[in-house]
């Protein structure tokens, strides 16, 4: 009896153990989120992202620092002088990775669909038929996945804007989806405390959407 | 004393580990020396690690002790780990080359007589929505097809002809799969079109010539079409033409997607309004059905099911030279069906399986004056394939094939019919291997067998490719080709053999940032052709004795570039080509292959309209043709061709297209030959009649809706 229950304490201890935070990874990680706030050239950009990369490497059951790899490739894509295609299969492929580990997350397929959004840019002229409507059907999924996460609206909005202007058409969903963004950062923020390594980028987008309403 | 051991232990242990960094350094290299920045290099397992600097060196602190695998990582490259000992303080590491991984965006591609469009690959020529675009085509594939470098229109067949080749020597493939009768069934002298809806596709693949060994039994060219993957979303689309109307519903989800349409086709109301040159009795209609299903299996396998079946009609008079009245009257009805299935997935471990069937069946019913022909043909083609990665640099694709094949004819009123059925068998193998990623050499084989002639054949297949600048491609492409003549020459002599081809070609190609240049030479020769005598009608004594050649070069240019909103194309092709076949007895020109053929094609998007323009502008120099009032073979040549066409849509909504085409704006009277009598008249002169359009211009205008049930777009809509 004081054996079973010894061993049931035991088991129990060990299942805590498992669950309970590695810290050196909520440090390497803490750290790499850091510094992706700093990023001001493709050369930082690539250093932080290997930083994830290592993290993604040692730890390969965690989804967390693949998107973040993914997350950095795409915007060093947008906004630096690199070869667009190239960084955005890239980022494609390391998504996709966490896809694996984390299937039907909001996040990552919100992620995803940033991607996808990329690629459409860089030749809108011959991808726009074929890409708009996947990256509005990914943007759909991810918010279908988690209703309260703000990128999945925000990007529908961005999305949705292009597409109007695109078409001379009103704004007006775009604007309230963006609204929608808005008021999910606000609810966001409030749960952000120091540890915090879940994503909370793209308040700025919903910003410029809902200015774009004004 | 046990306990304070274990502290000691323990105490003695952490001391280790807090003074046992080593502080790694050293330097990346790309397989030239030069430095490589951003590379990850770290100890395995561990978060230390940090990333090349510009000038490829690195340096860092590690915690780890003992032998640990350092490893070397970035995207594009081959990882490498090397093993480390960590114990001194400062450990410094050779200079490490880190080697490139071979894939299709940095190595070289094999453009010789190959023209692609598609969203995927690199070195497209056209974007599968260019054929939609493409004013002259009428949303027809092979029409777009006309404005490439190589082809020549021939405005009363409306089939692909490539450099001095005729319309038979185009083998048409969907999904590798062969298909028989691609081209509607039509009335001579009255232009037909692919039977296949371009939205099917997301990427066709044409070569002018010395193509893969995969495709056989087509002297000048192969036409792969390639089917769409997954549809993405469950949607209804509705067009309604001034030729008639369709709709088609999609269903999809993340593993499989259904696609059913029904369209159907009557030129009666348009021909009504608009004068035209022939005297219709019954314009031409048409309904088909199609089914197209994709469904992902587990572990990346894709299995697709296309089908289609049609039927249509016409009936017209055809004058006849030397003859008062109406002429002729031709009454032709066509039943058509096609399907097909296949499977492929690739797997961890290099290999590609693709098995593949297909089935196609054609039947005719023409009756020409009293003369009532009934023509069947059926084509099953069965198909296993596979492809072999041994290495980045090194694949081999080998396949086998079996081909049923039977034709009849039959003159119903007097029950007499001939018919044959053939089988045969291939097996091909094709092997690429890149020496550098500028050199790429490509060697294949393809043998052949037949059971009804008796024979087999090996056609030997060669091309390679170098990059000679950033932009810039020379490739060369030669190999033999074979093919059985058309069925219905078979069917009066089993025993007619294969004719043979030979190419070479040399290509350049130079791609940059929106704009394409490629120029092409070329040397085909033709042995074994068919001869006979007497008249195609009625052709006597078939034997495999005729020959040939066609040389020459083409030109293409495309921009995207250089004017905003603006897409536009030029192409030249030159074509020299003689050849001895059919009923003539000297070497002439072929009537399908004009010496020079230009095309231009402009597409301009005015965004504050919403609207595409294009036009699109062809010109030959006429077709050749033999006038009996004159000695000779192929005595005589037409003015020359030209057609310009326009064509305006507009996108009111994402999901609304308004599209309208003319086709030759200008009214241009293009004849494409005459036909003479056969019997000179009283004064001795054989008597003609131009062959011409079908009308001056074709108009077109049409309504594309897209319906969309997209939960989300519900959901926005609610907002």
């Amino acid at each position: 009896m004081k054996k079973s229950l010894f061993t049931f304490v035991l088991s129990l201890m060990w299942i805590t153990l498992a669950f309970a935070a590695d810290p050196a990874y909520e440090n390497a990680m803490k750290k790499q989120i850091a510094a992706m706030s700093t990023i001001q050239s493709a050369d930082e950009s690539q250093s932080v992202a290997n930083g994830f990369l290592r993290i993604a490497e040692a730890k390969s059951e965690e989804w967390l620092p693949l998107y973040y790899a993914a997350y950095i490739q795409s915007t060093a894509a947008f906004r630096f002088e690199v070869n667009k295609d190239q960084f955005f299969d890239q980022a494609l492929e390391l998504v996709n990775k966490a896809d694996k580990i984390a299937p039907n997350n909001s996040e990552i397929t919100a992620l995803k669909g940033y991607i996808i959004m990329g690629k459409l840019s860089v030749d809108p002229m011959n991808r726009g038929q074929e890409m708009s409507p996947l990256a509005l059907q990914t943007f759909g999924k991810a918010i279908a996945l988690d209703k309260e996460n703000p990128r999945a609206t925000t990007l529908m909005a961005q999305m949705e804007l292009g597409m109007s202007q695109f078409f001379g058409s009103g704004p007006e969903k775009a604007c309230g989806l963006a609204r929608v963004g808005l008021e999910l950062y606000a609810k966001e923020e409030t749960k952000i405390t120091d540890g915090y390594l879940l994503p909370a980028w793209g308040k700025n987008l919903a910003e410029q959407v809902a200015n774009s309403c004004k | 004393m046990k306990i304070r051991l274990i502290l000691l232990a323990y105490f003695f242990l952490s001391q280790t580990l807090a003074f046992g960094q080593t502080l790694i350094s050293g330097k990346v290299l790309d397989e030239k020396g030069n430095p490589l920045p951003g590379v990850n290099v770290f100890i395995k397992g561990s978060f230390d690690g940090t990333s090349s600097d510009t000038s490829g060196a690195f340096e860092f602190e590690t915690t780890e002790t003992g032998d640990q695998l350092l490893a070397f990582s970035m995207m594009g490259f081959k990882t490498q780990e090397i093993y480390v000992a960590l114990s001194a303080p400062k450990l410094e590491i050779e200079a490490l080359k880190l080697v490139e991984e071979y894939n299709e965006m940095n190595t070289v591609t094999i453009s010789a007589g190959a023209m692609e469009a598609s969203d995927e690959k690199k070195s497209v020529i056209l974007r599968p929505l260019d054929i939609v675009t493409t004013p002259s085509a009428m949303g027809d594939i092979v029409g777009a097809f006309q404005t490439l470098p190589g082809t020549s229109t021939v405005g009363n067949d409306g089939r692909l002809f490539v450099r001095g080749g005729d319309a038979s020597e185009v083998g048409i493939y969907i999904d590798g799969m062969r298909v028989g009768n691609a081209y509607g069934t039509t009335a001579g002298n009255v232009p037909t079109r692919t039977r296949f809806n371009p939205n099917l596709f997301k990427g066709t693949f044409f070569s002018t010539g010395g193509y893969s060994a995969e495709f056989g039994q087509a002297l000048s060219s192969a036409l792969a079409l390639n089917t769409k993957d997954l549809a993405i979303r469950s949607q209804g689309d509705l067009s309604l033409m001034s030729v008639g109307g369709g709709y088609a519903h999609t269903l999809a989800n993340d593993k499989r997607s259904i696609s059913i349409s029904g369209n159907i086709f009557d030129l009666t109301p348009y021909q009504a309004l608009v004068k035209q040159n022939f005297d219709w009795e019954r314009s031409p209609y048409g309904l088909d059905l199609e089914v197209a299903a994709q469904h992902k299996l587990n572990k990346g396998g894709l299995l697709k099911v296309l089908a289609r079946t049609e039927t249509g009609g016409m009936k017209l008079w055809q004058p006849q030279p030397g003859m008062d009245g109406k002429g002729i009257l031709v009454d032709l009805t066509n039943n058509y069906t096609y399907a097909q299935t296949n499977w492929r997935k690739t797997y961890e471990n290099g290999w590609t399986l693709f098995s593949g069937v297909s089935f196609s069946h054609n039947k005719d019913f023409i009756s020409y004056d009293d003369l009532d022909v009934e023509r069947k043909n059926n084509l099953t083609h069965v198909k296993f394939s596979t492809i072999k990665d041994f290495s980045d640099r090194f694949s081999a694709k080998t396949g086998v094939e079996y081909f049923i094949h039977d034709y009849s004819e039959k003159l119903v009123e007097e029950d007499l019919d001939r018919s044959f059925e053939e089988n045969e068998a291939y097996l091909f193998t094709e092997w690429d291997w890149y020496l550098t990623k500028k050199f790429v050499l490509r060697g294949g084989l393809r043998a052949g067998h037949s059971k009804l002639v008796v024979d087999q054949w090996l056609d030997p297949r060669a091309s390679l490719a170098y990059k000679i600048s950033e932009f810039g491609t020379l490739s060369l492409a030669a190999g033999r080709f074979h093919q059985l003549p058309v069925d219905n020459f078979r069917v009066l002599d089993v025993t007619l053999k294969n004719s043979e081809s030979k190419h070479l070609i040399l290509n350049y190609l130079f791609q940059n940032d929106g704009r394409t240049f490629r120029a092409e030479t070329f040397y085909k020769s033709y042995d074994q052709l068919v001869k006979f005598e007497g008249y195609p009608q009625n052709p006597q004594n078939l034997r495999n004795e005729g020959s040939g050649f066609a040389k020459g070069f083409d030109v293409f240019f495309r921009d995207q570039k250089t004017f905003k909103n603006t897409d536009y194309w030029v192409t030249y092709s030159f074509v020299d080509s003689e050849r001895s076949y059919n009923q003539f007895e000297t070497n002439v020109q072929p009537d399908f292959a004009p010496t020079h053929n230009f095309s231009v094609v402009v597409k301009h998007f005015i965004v504050k309209l919403k609207s595409q323009l294009g036009a699109s502008y062809s010109f030959n120099d006429g077709y050749t043709y033999t006038d009996p009032n004159f000695s000779g073979e192929m005595n005589s040549k037409t003015s020359a061709y030209q057609n310009l066409s326009i064509s305006w849509s507009y996108l009111p909504k994402p999901n609304l297209i308004i599209h309208a085409a003319v086709t030759n704006v200008l009214g241009t009277e293009n004849i494409f030959g005459y036909s003479f009598a056969r019997n000179p008249n009283e004064q001795g002169q054989f008597e003609s009649l131009p062959i011409g359009q079908t009308a001056p211009r074709f108009l077109f205008v049409g309504v594309f809706l897209t319906l969309s049930k997209d939960k989300n777009a519900n959901q926005l809509n609610n907002l």
